[in-house]
């Protein structure tokens, strides 16, 4: 599985330079008498590739809702570059700098593979309607601007022959790979992806690796994702987190996760 | 072969996000607007001006205003008629308390209530989506021609409770009231209409008009990448209805000279819907092909038997038009779903590619 990485990867488990992103706290988050989180810590530390892994239910997605502001644990604090972060909205977060794709690509189906790239921009556009309405002028000069942001993205995503089709004609490789460059188009501190591989071929996954590792390497970019395909996940990430029924089993680098008795245990069942 | 952008290379972003970046489609809108501002007034009779193309661009504009709130936003509404009404009955009491100033200036401007009053009405928006949004803005409907009908103040306190339109000058040219020549009222609805589709074309290629397609693709998407929902689709009725606000009044002053509270029914509201339906939802040009079918066709099929000289009732030739209508509704919405505007795309794909099939 080594064939994936290319770069050497660097030390960071551990590292004391390196400050801390985020940081989760006791978190516990439940739906009514279903507990989906239960007392939850772990951090995330500036520049990692941190992967978020467990088995199916085990409440990785929800992990990633509470820390996109879309669910609000019940208890516990979430800690954004050294501020703890009141209770807030999805947009909120979006503006602090955290993007994310989803497991189910959420894509603007209607619009072009540009459109919804440049829609990743949305935040950092602020020409008024008045503008708008006359395009020519600032708001034209402003979609420019933006407009080769976007352009360096799909080059290096590689979509240039994708770039008026409506996203929802793609295939699904694809579609992932927009919704990639939707999330970097915010050029975000914290990337979150939710099955990034997900029902992908080994050539896609090995494309998607290659995409991730270079986000994270060339742009500086933190990321946190959550994956089942262990190679993946073991060759890409600094840190591994285990989930199991919504509690934290294990956390550390991928080798000492490996072999860590609680995860086999999670992973391969254990006769009671 | 005559439609294909081969050798036509855009050099810059700028023309690349150009409203037409093909330039057969550029020399196509020249043609249209050159019809529309010189040929028609030189042979055009009365008649059809007054009573085909003056209504066809009035509601062509009330399309382009659902459109942007139903096509783009996505948020279905069935208030278009009350917020056209809106806009007629202010525009109404602005010509009366301010009798001197410019027509179109307060034609314009009455947009801007109507807007206000839209943008509460859309406010149950952020809770309440899809079909259920449209129960809602059927409250809008029912209470506001309520209102016309009520509240006196707003016609005046007429004994015929319908709203008059007094004679208003512009350059020394009559362009609204009884003695308006057709051609000047035509004039009038014909520049409004295209500058307003003009302006709502740059904002939609914009960053507002993605955030409004955002909202109708993935709203939970469109959140978790910094848009706000409420402000977002607020705004999507806000200018929606302040351009059905202007269609309102440019309705009532500048084609029916007169208006009565049922004029502005939900009868309008449905029949623009179609418009935008059969049109093509989220399409500008769109609007004014769905316009042209529900307005247009209907004045055509109902000539034709008198032009062939075959003898049969007005209300016969009238229910004919009305079943021949409702087939080819069903005949293009089984043929192609997203509307006029799709059609007109592929055959365009269709063309580009000719004569190969593909």
């Amino acid at each position: 599985m080594n064939a994936y990485v290319g770069a050497e990867k660097l030390p960071v488990a551990g590292d004391p330079e390196r400050e801390e992103l985020l940081r989760v706290d006791n978190v516990s988050l439940s739906f009514g008498g279903v507990k989906a989180i239960t007392d939850i810590s772990f951090d995330i530390l500036k520049g990692e590739i941190r992967a978020i892994i467990g088995p199916n239910g085990a409440g990785k997605t929800s992990m990633l809702n509470v820390i996109n502001g879309f669910y609000h644990p019940q208890e516990g604090t979430i800690t954004w570059q050294g501020k703890v972060r009141r209770k807030m909205k999805p947009y909120e977060a979006a503006s602090q700098g955290i993007a994310r794709t989803f497991q189910n690509v959420a894509l603007f189906k209607g619009m072009t593979t540009l459109d919804n790239i440049m829609s990743g921009r949305s935040l950092k556009m602020h020409k008024n309607f008045f503008w708008q309405l006359l395009w020519r002028g600032p708001a034209e000069r402003e979609e420019i601007e933006h407009r080769r942001k976007v352009e360096d993205i799909i080059d290096f995503l590689e979509i240039q022959a994708i770039r008026k089709t409506p996203v929802g004609r793609l295939p699904y490789g694809l579609q992932k790979r927009v919704e990639l460059g939707r999330a970097l188009a915010m050029e975000p501190d914290l990337l979150l992806l939710d099955e990034p591989m997900a029902g992908m071929n080994l050539e896609e996954k090995e494309d998607m690796s290659r995409f991730i590792i270079d986000v994270n390497q060339e742009f500086g970019t933190t990321i946190a994702l959550i994956e089942h395909d262990m190679g993946v996940v073991m060759d890409l990430s600094d840190r591994v987190v285990v989930l199991d029924y919504g509690k934290k089993i294990a956390d550390g680098p991928p080798e000492e996760v490996q072999a860590s008795q609680a995860v086999i245990d999670a992973y391969l069942g254990v006769s009671h | 072969m005559f439609y294909r952008e081969a050798g036509q290379f855009k050099t810059s972003y700028e023309k690349d996000q150009a409203l037409f970046p093909i330039r057969q489609d550029k020399i196509g809108l020249g043609v249209i607007l050159l019809i529309a501002f010189v040929v028609i007034p030189l042979t055009a009779n009365d008649f059809f001006l007054a009573s085909i193309m003056i209504p066809f661009l009035v509601f062509s504009l009330a399309a382009i205003g659902l459109n942007v709130l139903t096509g783009f936003c996505g948020q279905l509404s069935l208030g278009t008629g009350a917020f056209m009404g809106v806009g007629a009955y202010a525009a109404y009491k602005l010509t009366t308390i301010f009798p001197d100033v410019n027509v179109i200036l307060l034609v314009l401007t009455s947009g801007i209530f109507s807007a206000i009053v839209g943008a509460i009405f859309g406010l149950p928006s952020l809770r309440i989506k899809g079909l259920y949004l449209a129960v809602t803005t059927l409250a809008a409907q029912f209470f506001l021609e309520w209102c016309f009908i009520r509240i006196g103040w707003l016609y005046n306190y007429n004994a015929s409770g319908a709203i008059e339109i007094p004679t208003r000058e512009m350059l020394g040219v009559v362009i609204s009231g009884a003695e308006a020549t057709p051609l000047a009222r035509y004039f009038v609805v014909l520049s409004i209409t295209v500058v307003i589709a003009f302006l709502i074309s740059n904002v939609l290629r914009g960053r507002i008009g993605r955030s409004w397609m955002m909202i109708r693709d993935m709203d939970i998407a469109a959140e978790l990448m910094g848009i706000r929902p409420l402000q977002t689709k607020l705004m999507a009725f806000a200018v929606s209805s302040y351009i059905c606000g202007v269609a309102g009044a440019m309705m009532v002053f500048f084609w029916l000279n007169a208006a009565e509270p049922s004029s502005y029914s939900i009868t309008l509201s449905f029949q623009i819907l179609f418009m935008v339906i059969l049109g093509g939802l989220g399409s500008v040009g769109g609007a004014f092909m769905g316009a042209a079918f529900i307005w247009i066709l209907p004045i055509v099929l109902r000539a034709i038997p008198s032009m062939l000289g075959v003898d049969i009732g007005a209300e016969t030739v009238e229910h004919l038009a009305f079943m021949v209508i409702g087939a080819l509704i069903i005949f293009f919405l089984i043929v192609e779903p997203h509307g006029f505007a799709r059609l007109w795309q592929i055959a365009k794909q269709k063309l580009r590619v000719w004569p190969f099939p593909y």
